[in-house]
Parts: C-alpha cells; structure tokens; sequence
C-alpha cells in the first residue's frame, strides 16, 4: 500500500520507493530507505504527513508519499 | 602555518552553532564566487596557529542536486580543506550518519564529529566512541556544542586528523556495495585515480545513483566504449535505492556494539500538539509571528533613538559648516544626503537587528521547521516554502524587515521570490499614511478601501509569483516538502547574538552603499543649483505631466509618489509644500527626514486633489516600491544588483500600473 493510506499510530515497514532519480536521493539521504521501520504521528489532510523513522520526526508532503510502498506491521 | 577546517553535516546537526563558537566574532557571511549560495567563512587562533574555517552549505547529501551540494563537493575536491569535520547528531544517530557514508571515498583527511551527545544520554543512548574510532580509523568525538568546556577535545580530534591526514576506512562499505552487480561493474570501468580526490569506489557510487556532474566528469577520462557502458549500466541499476541501502547496513555494522540504546515510545509533545493540529496550528503560528515581531521592535528601539539623534546633528552640524564659510551646496550635501542616509540606516539596522535576532531564535529552538510544515500547502501555491509565511507578516510592520527575514530560506531563488512578494504587502508606513488619507477623502467609504488595498495585495502577490516565479523556482526544481522536525532545543544565546551582531555589521556596510548612492541621486535631481530655478525632478514631472495625468497624477502627486519610493512617511509632506508654492527642494528634504506635514493639510488637499485622484495616490504609494531601506536590505539579501533593480523597476511600473486602473475605475464612479 501507499504510505498515505496508513491512518495516524500506524507501524509500517517500507518495501520499495518509486520516483525519479532525485526524488529516491532526497528521500534516501534524510533515512527513509527499503526496510525502514516507521511510525506515521500525523496524517492530516492538506497538510504535509508526518512520520517517525529512525528516531527522526520527518515532514513529507502528500504527493511524494505516493512513491513510497509500505506494508503495514502490528504494533 | 595555517590549516583550513571545513564543517559538513545534515541541516540540524549543529553545525552553526559549532562554526560560531569556533570563530566568534571573527567570521564573515558572503557568497559563494558566481553562486547565489550563502558563504560562512572565519577563522581561531589556537597556540599561535591561524585555523580558517569555511561552514559548507547544509544538505543531506553530496549528491549534486542543487548548488548547496556541489559547492560542498567541488569546495572539498579542490583541496582547500586541510581537514573536514563531519558532523552527525548522537540523538539520531543512524540516520545523521548518512552524510558520512556518503562523504566516505573521498581521499580528504576528516574527523567525525558526534554532537548533541546531551541529548543522546537524556534519551538512555550510550556511544561507545572508542569502538566507532576503531572501525573508521579517523577520530571521533562525542561533543555537546554548547557546551563551551568541550572544545579542547574538539582541538584535540582535529589536531590529530590533520597530523595523521586520517581517512575513513571504507572497506566495510566496499562489501556492503559489492553486493549490488551494477555497483561491480561500473568499478571495473572506473580505475583508481581518474578523477583527482575522489576514490574510484565514490565515483562508481555517485555514477550509479545518476549524478550528473559525476557522470560529466566520467565522460571526459572515459573512452566512448567505456562510456557507452556506463550508461548501459546506470539504465539496469536501481540507483540510489540501492546504493542508499548498502550505507545504511555499512552504518548498522559501525553502530553494531558501539551503539547502546532503549526502545522507548514516540508520542508527540504538548507544544507540538498545538503548532501541528489542523485547527489550531495556523492561529497558533501566526501569533507566534506577531509576537515575534512586537519583540523584535524591543532590540530596535535603542538603535531607533540613534538614528533620531543623528537626525538632530542636522541643524547644528549646518549653522557650524555656514560659520565655517561652506558653501550651500557643501552644507546640503552634509546634512541632507550623509547626515540624512546615515540616520535611515540606524533606523532600519534596529529591526535588522531585532528580525535577525527573533527569526534565528525561532530557527535555533526548532519552531521555525512547525512554520514551514504549517503553512507549507499554502505557499507551495505560490512556488514557496512554508517559512516564507514569516517575511510576509513581518512587511505588514516594515518591509526591510521582512526582507532580512528571508534569511532563514535556504534556496536563494525562493528567497528572492519571498521578497519579491513580501514588497507588495503594505508596511507600517503605508498604514500611518493610507487611513487618513482614505478618512478625508472617502468618511466611511475608507473602509472599503482598505479592504480593497487588501485584495490587491493577494491579486498582487499571485501575478508577482507567476511572473516572477518562472524563472526563480523553476518547475523542475519544485519538489515537496522532505524535511525533519528537529526536536526542541534550548537557545544558545551566546552564538545567537554574536551571529546576529555579525550579520547587523556585515548588513549595515552594504546598506550604507545603497542608501547614500540612492539618496545622492535623489538630491542632485531635487536640488535647485540655480537659485530659483526648478529642480530636475520638478522640470521633468512638469513636462511629462500630460503622461502622468493618464495616472491620474498632476506633477504635484507624481512628485509625492516619487518621493515614497525614499520613504512613504514623507509623501504627505511633499504634496502640501508643492500645493501651496513652498520650495520643492525644502519641501523633499524636510519631507524625508520626517517632519511633520503642515496643520492644513487637509484643506490643501481637499482643495487641490480630486476624489479619484486620490484614489490613484492612495494606490501607487501603497504599492510603490517600499522605501530605499527595503531596497537596500533586498540588496543585502539577495546579493544581486540584476534582481534589485529588476523588482525595484516591476513595482514602480505595477504601481503605476494599478494607480491608472483605480483611476478610470474612480471617473467612472465620481
């Protein structure tokens, strides 16, 4: 499933990123890659969601979530 | 002999801080030599050594994505660093030492710095440096970069780096990427030593995760055939994705026993409760804003009262020069345009000063990163991030201030853009000036038109964004929001004010040249040489009168409106002397030093202007350009005299512009 499918507490682990070469470089560099487990704290309409991966509280917007592949874990 | 320090690290890594208690007051901000770029640059003395220190642009890699990045790589490349410090955050460690991972290969002596190891031991994180050391065979530190005991340490790890010229030891991540078949062959095409300072594994790196400066520089060392491969390559492989997964195990190997930590629950704090909900975290935002900007006008204050008693050197400064036996103009010269620049740049360096300080304050305790997450849907309707909400709510209390906050925008054509917006938003002065005049001329109607001067600030700001947005942030470079919410830190008050007095310094020599060449140009074309005569600007107004009547401006108003380009609190100043015959020269420079408009000003103007022209002055100063003291501090920020005069020349023709709409439109009513 998408990342912005997730509803707010949501554990997810991410399977796969899809976009163009720099979308995968910014998206990699802040920590979010393939097997990264994440928390989504936020998921507000027509704002930015926000998730917790690797200790970090991170703000993405709405349409590069889209490219992100997450199956969902129990928490 | 000097050795040169360059710090890298991620964007909340605490690499300003570490740079402004390296080199305190002696640093300078400028640009980076044909880049639009911020450069940081100062130095230290220790044990009689000169230290250079060059703050490298904060990005969250060296992938060349925009000029931030390749700044940093060619600066490091170059061989001008004797020694990078790399900088990671204790508190998020995995993930801040991606910038590490991606440095390695690079054959430049580094040192690792991890900060904010405070915050690491409040979180029950233990780091065992010495076993990160072992592994990586440079030195590492754990440091709190506020705490100003533990810099020797720093001394030491740097000293030590430079002495031994220590690299990573990158075989753990050799393993790590020779997993990936893509990442093996292109090595086999790069042999060591093509490429000067780079390893041939970082370059099959940066090659694989498609970096077109790499990929340039490949092309020229490389044969056609070779050539041909690598880009038969790039094709096949999954770039970054897989390269960004090979530095993170080789990070998860390096932590494996070094780092120890407890798994603790995330939730969401109470301050983030409130800035972060959909309801309140807009309300909550602005007030913050307004705040800050009330407490920016307290550090103003006292550079204000400068400002004013240079002001008031004025008259004695004159009858000493006429004792003296100096001639008229030698008096003008002094008292009008040195004397009068020099107390508009004190007044304006206070709120520099107070905005600088309350906006880095804001930045420094992490609120500004809620701003830009708040309003980041908003803005990216105009091209902008989230923070530039900040700049467009401080125009409403003065535009030069504004302009300073664009500061903390960190991609330069955004930058521009947020002034060039934040111009049209009305200032201070234009809401002492706009309400009365409305008042006399339209009783309650006034209300009207303000609120219609407000729609005209968003219909404004939308066509500026369109037109000017185009070629400041183009479509390509117009990527979502990925950005982290640091968490709250305390203030370093220490840093803050000394980065804060630099850039009050630094801004107040640039500004000065701005303001005096503008001021001189306004003088000599509003000065009678020839006694009696009319002055240039009066001789040219009154010729193109019939033009400036299509406006719906006489030369009387076209006069005044010209003035509020200097300064909007002397528009009125100006219209009542030239009504009632007073001396155009005396009635623009008391106009611009502020004094007071005549007590019948009202009957003049009742008597001299009509209701739809006043309509069309009321416009054209509003959106006029805001004063010089904007224009110089867009100059200071910008760092381009091509886009000053370009926004300067966009408003003095939109402002006329619209002065010629709201005019046709009040004929048609009155």
């Amino acid at each position: 499933m998408e990342l912005q499918e997730l509803k707010e507490n949501m554990e997810a682990v991410v399977k796969d990123l899809n976009g163009d070469p720099r979308f995968i470089g910014r998206i990699t560099s802040i920590g979010i890659t393939p097997g990264c487990r994440l928390k989504v704290m936020r998921n507000d309409k027509n704002r930015p969601m926000l998730v917790y991966a690797r200790d970090t509280m991170i703000a993405l917007n709405r349409k590069e979530c889209k490219g992100i592949e997450v199956a969902e874990v129990g928490a | 002999m000097s050795a040169t320090i360059a710090l890298l690290g991620q964007p909340n890594s605490g690499k300003s801080t570490v740079f402004n208690a390296l080199t305190g007051l002696k640093q300078h901000v400028g640009n980076w030599p044909g880049k639009t770029v911020e450069k940081k640059e100062g130095s230290f003395t220790l044990n009689g050594r000169e230290y250079e220190v060059a703050d490298l642009p904060g990005s969250y890699s060296l992938t060349a994505n925009s000029d931030e990045e390749v700044i940093t790589r060619d600066f490091i490349a170059s061989g001008k660093a004797d020694v990078v410090c790399i900088l990671a955050d204790s508190s998020q460690l995995q993930r801040s030492l991606y910038m590490m991972a991606d440095y390695a290969g690079i054959n430049v002596p580094s040192f690792l710095v991890l900060n904010m190891a405070d915050v690491a031991a409040d979180q029950g994180k233990k780091i065992d440096t010495a076993v990160l050391e072992e592994k990586l065979g440079i030195p590492v530190i754990s440091f709190s970069a506020t705490d100003n005991k533990k810099y020797d340490a720093f001394y030491k790890a740097m000293n030590r780096a430079l002495e031994n010229k220590s690299l990573i030891n990158v075989s753990g991540l050799e393993e790590e990427l020779e997993k990936i078949d893509a990442y093996n062959e292109m090595r086999r095409l790069i042999p060591e030593g093509k490429v000067e300072n780079y390893s041939s594994m970082w370059l099959g790196v940066k090659a694989i995760e498609n970096d077109k400066q790499v990929v340039e520089k490949l092309k020229e060392v490389l044969s056609d055939a070779d050539e041909k491969q690598m880009e038969d390559i790039q094709r096949s492989s999954n770039g970054a994705l897989d390269t960004g997964n090979s530095k993170f195990a080789w990070i998860d190997a390096l932590l494996e026993g070094a780092l120890n930590e407890k798994k603790s629950q995330v939730s969401i704090g109470k301050l983030d409760r409130l800035f972060l909900s959909p309801v309140w975290g807009k309300p909550a935002v602005v007030i913050t804003i307004l705040l800050g900007l009330i407490g920016s006008f307290i550090p103003a204050l006292p550079f204000m009262g400068l400002g004013a008693g240079i002001g008031a050197l004025k008259a004695p400064v004159a009858s000493a020069l006429a004792s003296a036996g100096a001639s008229e103009i030698i008096t003008t010269i002094v008292c009008n345009v040195i004397i009068q620049s020099f107390q508009y740049i004190f007044q304006m360096l206070g709120f520099v000063f107070g905005v600088l300080f309350v906006f880095g304050l804001l930045e420094e305790v992490g609120i500004m990163a809620r701003i830009s997450y708040v309003f980041d849907n908003t803005m990216a309707k105009l091209g902008l991030q989230g923070k530039s909400v900040m700049p467009f709510l401080i125009s409403f209390g003065c535009t030069m201030g504004g302009a300073a906050g664009t500061r903390v925008i960190d991609n330069w054509g955004q930058k521009v853009l947020t002034i060039a917006l934040a111009w049209a938003v009305p200032c201070g002065a234009a809401w002492a000036v706009v309400p009365t005049l409305s008042t006399l001329f339209f009783g309650p109607g006034a209300v009207v038109v303000i609120i219609a001067i407000l729609a005209t600030m968003v219909l404004h700001m939308w066509i500026t964004a369109k037109i000017f947005g185009r070629k400041l942030v183009k479509k390509e470079d117009r990527y979502g929001m990925i950005m982290e919410l640091p968490p709250y830190h305390k203030p370093k008050w220490g840093a803050l004010l000394r980065y804060v007095f630099g850039r009050t310094k630094d801004t107040f020599f640039r500004v000065a040249k701005v303001v005096l060449l503008v001021c001189t140009i306004f003088w000599l074309l509003s000065y009678s040489f020839v006694p009696g005569a009319d002055p240039i600007l009066c001789k040219i107004g009154k010729a193109i009168e019939p033009v400036t009547k299509f406006f719906g401006m006489g030369w009387q108003l076209f006069m005044a409106f010209i003035a509020s380009s200097v300064g909007k609190e002397g528009a009125l100043g100006v219209i009542s002397a030239l009504f009632t015959d007073g001396s155009v020269y005396t009635a623009f420079s008391d106009a611009m030093s502020g004094a007071a408009a005549s007590g019948d000003l009202n009957s003049i103007l009742l008597a001299n202007v009509t209701r739809p022209e006043a309509l069309a002055f009321i416009f054209a100063i509003t959106f006029n350009m805001p004063c010089v003291v904007a224009l110089a501090a867009t100059y200071q920020e910008t760092c381009s005299a091509k886009w000053t005069a370009k926004i300067a020349a966009y408003y003095t023709v939109g402002a006329l512009v619209i002065a010629t709409i709201v005019y046709h439109i009040g004929l048609l009513i009155w």
